[in-house]
């Protein structure tokens, strides 16, 4: 089977070219902070003697867990590590639940509820969890 | 553009699409099962404390685990394709390497949620 591909350079610059950049290279920077955190609590775990499993969960939770690390430099590497996570994960969820939104959804007024909720959304549950994460 | 298909799933599957429209859909209901995970953990976090309960429910954790390991996984291989755009032609072989990963990965993090639901 024969498929037919357009190079990168022969695509142009417009939203659309923009926004599937952005999710990909969104997905991409989630890939490079879950393997920078994995080798991050493997580093921590090994150096503070803390169980592993013990490390994820402050790094899953913060504000629920004792936080093995004590207080070396770490501790806010990590925290900055977890938010940029959920901002970037934020980003390339706005964008993915409005593309499958926008199938379901066949009014325009439909569409613009949908659209205006999923960045309200998005925008609040960053900013709560900018907050606790570093609150902690 | 209406919504209307008229086109069941069990259709679409048997239509040209197959292991290509499999993981279309599978990407999309993962994505959809990563955005209602999202909210659990934000409001876990929160300190509601339900949440954090049906956070640790083992079932919760199978079906986080069942289609956002394979959102994760498969997002991987659409951004491979779409970047190396040569690499399209080999597309079936792709999804082939895709499904071994996710069997691989997902059988272990299954084992280990089940072990330790219902190890001992």
């Amino acid at each position: 089977m024969t498929t037919r591909t357009l190079p990168i350079s022969k695509r142009g610059f417009n939203f659309e070219t923009f926004m599937w950049a952005f999710t990909r290279f969104t997905a991409i920077a989630m890939y490079g902070f879950v393997l920078a955190g994995m080798i991050g609590g493997l580093i921590a775990s090994a150096q503070t003697g803390a169980d592993l499993g013990e490390v994820f969960y402050w790094a899953f939770f913060p504000n629920m867990a004792g936080n093995p690390l004590g207080q070396i430099w770490m501790t806010i590497l990590a925290k900055l590590m977890v938010i940029a996570f959920v901002l970037t994960a934020c980003g390339h969820g706005v964008h993915g639940a409005l593309e499958i939104w926008d199938d379901y959804f066949a009014s325009e007024g439909a569409r613009r509820w949908a659209r205006n909720f999923v960045i309200i959304y998005a925008f609040v549950a960053s900013l709560i969890a900018i907050y606790v994460i570093w609150t902690a | 553009m209406g919504s209307k298909r008229n086109i069941s799933l069990a259709k679409a599957l048997r239509y040209k699409g197959q292991a290509s429209y499999l993981t279309y859909i599978l990407h999309r209901i993962g994505g959809s099962a990563l955005f209602v995970f999202f909210t659990v953990y934000l409001l876990g976090l929160l300190g509601v404390e339900s949440m954090h309960a049906l956070m640790r429910n083992w079932l919760f954790q199978v079906i986080f685990l069942i289609f956002g390991l394979f959102h994760a996984i498969n997002g991987l291989r659409i951004t491979f394709l779409d970047l190396s755009p040569k690499l399209m032609e080999h597309f079936r072989t792709a999804i082939n390497i895709e499904w071994v990963a996710y069997v691989l990965v997902a059988g272990f993090a299954l084992f280990v949620v089940l072990r330790n639901a219902f190890g001992d």
